[in-house]
């Protein structure tokens, strides 16, 4: 019964919606990822360590550039789900924070605590690539945000283990506390090794995107 | 932040974050193309030998295996460099077919946990075959239980292993 529900959920999320997903934002027991994350709403950086096949914990580090907002905060993520098929794998995250906000408003310094949630689906062959991301922040006294974001992908080619791996995405994400709340970027991710890297430009609210991934 | 309530209910509820979906997908023989003999795998009830099937005729695993694409025969190690030189040493091979390795951060993943093991002498992921290949060294020994708990330390699960000649398509 769980079983069927969490499927539901995330087929649904996955047609609803499909994400920014973080690739794999759970890694091997014992390893440590970093993750770089820059897009129209802020520049994040997060260094994580798997604690287990199903738990990492990381600091985070986020600046949203359009209220000059400054997050620092630590945040476990759990993979709560894994679906395994000989082509496929599907993976439901579940993630969270608690930090501290600072935010400079005409030189005046406020800062507050920080906490949020969010939540992960993603379904990928070699080929073929949807995800869905959410997530709420609650900056205290600075506001609360919610940002969703989903993402399709399809790799034009299958790439052998160690060559170089390209995909083609395009992105929809929303949040509800910017102007332009909904917007969409395509982009291209390049895969190879422990090293992942993606370049995209915001057509709705010009703006680069650039995401780096490593893992150790 | 009563929104977020859900989404911790959600991942107290899921009590395993390997699903079990491909466990019970152990029908097979049907197409005549996969010989028998070729694979290692634990015999469920679902699980159909056929009328001529010879109880005493092969060596059953311990194994969860997944039958869901019963067309293509067993993949036979990956040679690499490092992997025939491992060989020509006098290893042991292995052939792991595993679920879910759709990228080359499954590779990854794979790669570095295995290769803290000194009885690995060389590995290779296939993602085209979907098979982890193993030599493992020369009087050393690893189990198909730490095998199968090393893939899931690195988030992966296996569905069958195939050593020595059946490795090597012999």
């Amino acid at each position: 019964m769980i079983n069927t529900i969490l499927r539901i959920a995330l087929v649904s999320m996955s047609l609803i919606a499909c994400a920014t997903a973080v690739a794999r934002p759970v890694s091997y027991a014992g390893g440590w990822t970093l993750i770089e994350t820059s897009n129209r709403a802020s520049s994040a950086g997060l260094l994580h360590y798997t604690m287990n096949y199903n738990l990492s914990v990381g600091a985070r580090y986020e600046w949203q550039r359009g209220s000059d907002t400054r997050v620092t905060a630590i945040q476990p993520t759990f993979l709560a789900k894994r679906w395994f098929g000989r082509d496929y794998q599907a993976n439901l995250y579940f993630s969270g924070g608690i930090g501290t906000a600072e935010r400079k408003i005409g030189g005046i310094e406020s800062s507050g605590r920080v906490k949020f949630v969010g939540v992960m689906a993603d379904w990928e062959t070699r080929s073929l690539f949807v995800s869905y991301e959410g997530r709420r922040m609650n900056l205290g006294q600075l506001g609360n945000q919610t940002m969703h974001a989903a993402r399709l992908g399809w790799a034009p080619y299958e790439g052998d283990t160690g060559a170089l791996h390209t995909w083609l995405m395009l992105e929809v994400d929303h949040r509800k506390h910017m102007d332009e709340r909904t917007s969409v970027t395509p982009l291209l991710r390049f895969f190879k090794g422990p090293a992942l890297l993606e370049v995209g430009y915001n057509l709705s609210d010009p703006s680069p995107l650039f995401n780096f991934t490593y893992r150790f | 932040m009563n929104k977020t309530v859900p989404l911790f209910i959600a991942a107290a509820l899921a009590t395993s974050a390997f699903a079990d979906d491909d466990k019970q997908e152990m029908k097979h023989h049907g197409d005549g193309q996969m010989n028998h003999a070729d694979m290692n795998h634990a015999h469920g009830a679902e699980h159909d030998h056929g009328a001529n099937h010879e109880p005493e005729s092969h060596e059953h695993h311990a194994m969860a295996h997944d039958h869901g694409d019963m067309a293509m025969i067993a993949a036979t190690i990956t040679h690499t460099n490092e992997i025939s030189a491992a060989l020509a040493n006098g290893g042991a091979p292995v052939v792991v077919d595993v679920l879910g390795v759709v990228c080359d951060f499954c590779a990854t993943a794979m790669n570095k946990v295995f290769s803290k093991r000194n009885e690995v002498a060389a590995i290779y992921v296939d993602l085209d075959k979907k098979t982890l290949n193993l030599v493992i060294n020369d009087g050393s020994d690893l189990s198909d239980k730490q095998i199968e708990k090393l893939a899931k330390q690195a988030g992966y699960r296996i569905a069958a292993i195939r050593r020595d000649n059946e490795a090597m398509g012999g």
